[in-house]
């Protein structure tokens, strides 16, 4: 039987739930990277699959976890960053047959199935539980740790994969096609770039707030010298250039006022973490990290993109629901890795978070000062997608890696790293996690 | 006097991609008295980074979308950019009144990078 997504209910969507009934007694012990690339090099090693199978066995290898005590599997069975197989583009057999195939044949090259994975992965003998979090790591890890605090698994690899293939993404598969459905047509087809949306809210919270672009020029900097120091991240791996304040004012426009670099880099990357109970976790190699709450924004625009008040009511309603279920408030937090891929809204989420008592219209003036990682209030530790590359898991990696003491250069020192927040990917729309030292 | 601007990636070696033109192509051109310089999406820092880790001069280094500020600061007779996309080189190069030559199409030039093709005197080296 195939694999399902994961039912809606899973997620915790609604304000007033209260505590969540699994708070503390699910962690995250084990990570696993594969090394990035810019594009597929067409290898059978580098396809998804191959990226996904090594981050996978790192991941079990990290926390010390025999494969055969694995008895869960949650992952997103979508890889693409944009980029589809060309139509009429023959298949690339000498990759698809270096493994055991299932029924599609470009699974495990321009997507992933777990049966793919288990088909592949003979020494995971024990697994009784897949599931689908579908689109991107931020909703695997919720369906993950609901699974577990559920009992439906007690150890449990979370995955998430990106292919990039040569040319232009965004520019083949439904958006090559004859027909469009629904208001595609309008976003994606004949419309805008990726980033029209956020740039027409950062405009106008521009205009609202009396702000500039230019005063993201410290957030983009921190999150690229960050990112330099992420050694699983494809900038520090590949192209170590930092982004000054010249280089960012320098850079053209993709869609005004969202410039290249609040943009960020399609690449090939794999990663997974070893999820299990906290009891079992305490029995792993590394330092368990507690679960205290998973939260979810489901909420529907009333139009095609979201307006500046009505992303601002919801980024103050996740956060509701993020203290709320965790039993914590904003003083709690001692950094933030919410998403940045784009980077102009990042300052929605963490003023609708209050970070470090921030309120709307404030987090420009914020990156001003020292948001760096030896200073009392870091922002974006990870470097995120503007840092690392598109992957929409370096945030969530940089948690669990901060709160274990093991983010080597990249360690916040001026803050004790204790609770923590990471989600996204957009400020209407999005999963989150709150990740613990401690389980209470 | 001649000016080229030279794209980064998908054009020269060093490129992400990398593309079909050396570093000694470049270094060449500067030799042989060109005004001569980068226009790429990569920082500006980066591109400064690049050339001087090659020992290059470079006289410019700038964003993609720059190419109208170089023809305003250099005196030339002739503006060429090489790059390898239609929309990100070629389209803004015309737009900036400069002459454009895909990469392959600057390794067919007699006048460009003849030693770093190994083109001598009436030779060819093997």
């Amino acid at each position: 039987m195939s694999t399902l997504p994961a039912p809606a209910s899973v997620y915790r969507a609604k304000e007033g739930l209260g505590l969540w009934e699994h708070r503390g007694k699910v962690a995250a012990v084990g990570i696993g990277h594969s090394p990035t690339f810019r594009r597929w090099d067409g290898t059978p090693e580098n396809s998804v699959g191959g990226i996904s199978l090594e981050a996978l066995r790192r991941a079990m290898d990290d926390a010390g976890a025999n494969p055969a005590d694995i008895d869960g599997l949650v992952m997103d069975p979508s890889t693409t960053t944009g980029a589809f197989w060309p139509k009429g583009k023959p298949l690339p057999w000498e990759a698809i047959n270096a493994y055991r195939r299932t029924d599609d044949p470009l699974d495990g090259i321009t997507g992933l199935s777990a049966e793919w994975i288990l088909a592949n992965m003979p020494e995971l003998t024990g697994i009784g539980f897949t599931t689908y979090g579908v689109g991107c790591m931020s909703n695997a890890i919720c369906v993950a740790a609901q699974a577990i605090g559920d009992g439906r698994a007690h150890t449990c690899l979370v995955l998430k994969s990106w292919h990039n293939l040569e040319g232009r993404y965004y520019q083949g598969g439904a958006n090559a096609g004859e027909a469009i459905p629904g208001s595609s047509a309008i976003r994606s087809l004949w419309g805008t770039p990726a980033c029209f949306g956020t740039a027409v809210q950062f405009a106008e919270y521009c205009r609202k707030y009396g702000k500039s672009h230019d005063m993201m020029a410290p957030f983009i900097e921190n999150s690229r010298r960050n990112g330099l120091k992420f050694p699983e991240g494809y900038w520090a791996q590949h192209r170590p250039e930092e982004i000054t304040p010249e280089d960012y004012a320098a850079a053209r426009w993709i869609a005004k006022p969202a410039n290249l670099f609040d943009n960020d880099l399609p690449i090939m990357v794999s990663a997974a973490y070893l999820f299990t109970t906290a009891e079992r976790a305490r029995h792993l190699k590394q330092k368990p990290v507690y679960i205290l709450n998973h939260a979810t924004s489901r909420t529907r625009p009333r139009s095609l993109t979201p307006t500046l008040d009505e992303v601002e009511e919801d980024t103050a309603r996740t956060a509701r629901k993020i203290y709320e279920g965790a039993g914590i408030t904003a003083d709690d937090l001692s950094f933030e890795n919410m998403y940045d891929g784009f980077a102009l809204f990042h300052q929605f989420h963490i003023e609708g978070l209050g970070y470090r008592g921030l309120k709307f219209g404030e987090a420009l003036d914020f990156y001003q000062t020292d948001i760096g990682i030896s200073g009392p209030n870091p922002v974006s530790p990870s470097g995120g997608n503007i840092g690392c590359g598109r992957s929409r898991f370096w945030m969530h990696t940089d948690c669990i890696q901060q709160i274990q003491q093991r983010a080597g250069a990249r360690q916040v020192t001026g803050v004790k790293p204790e609770i923590a927040v990471s989600g996204g990917p957009m400020p209407v729309g999005g999963n989150y996690m709150v990740w613990s030292a401690t389980p209470d | 006097m001649i000016l080229i601007s030279f794209d980064i990636d998908g054009t020269l070696e060093e490129g992400d991609p990398p593309g079909v033109l050396t570093i000694d192509f470049v270094r060449e051109a500067k030799e042989d008295g060109f005004l001569v310089g980068s226009c790429s999406d990569r920082p500006i820092s980066a591109q400064r980074a690049m050339w001087e880790r090659h020992g290059i001069e470079v006289d410019f280094a700038v964003s993609k979308h720059m190419l109208g500020d170089v023809k305003a600061r250099f005196r030339a007779d002739v503006y060429y950019h090489i790059g390898d996309r239609e929309d990100l080189d070629k389209r803004p190069a015309e737009r900036a009144g400069f002459e454009f030559l895909w990469p392959h199409e600057a390794l067919e030039r007699p006048w460009l990078g003849r030693r770093a093709r190994g083109v001598f005197e009436g030779t060819r080296a093997g």
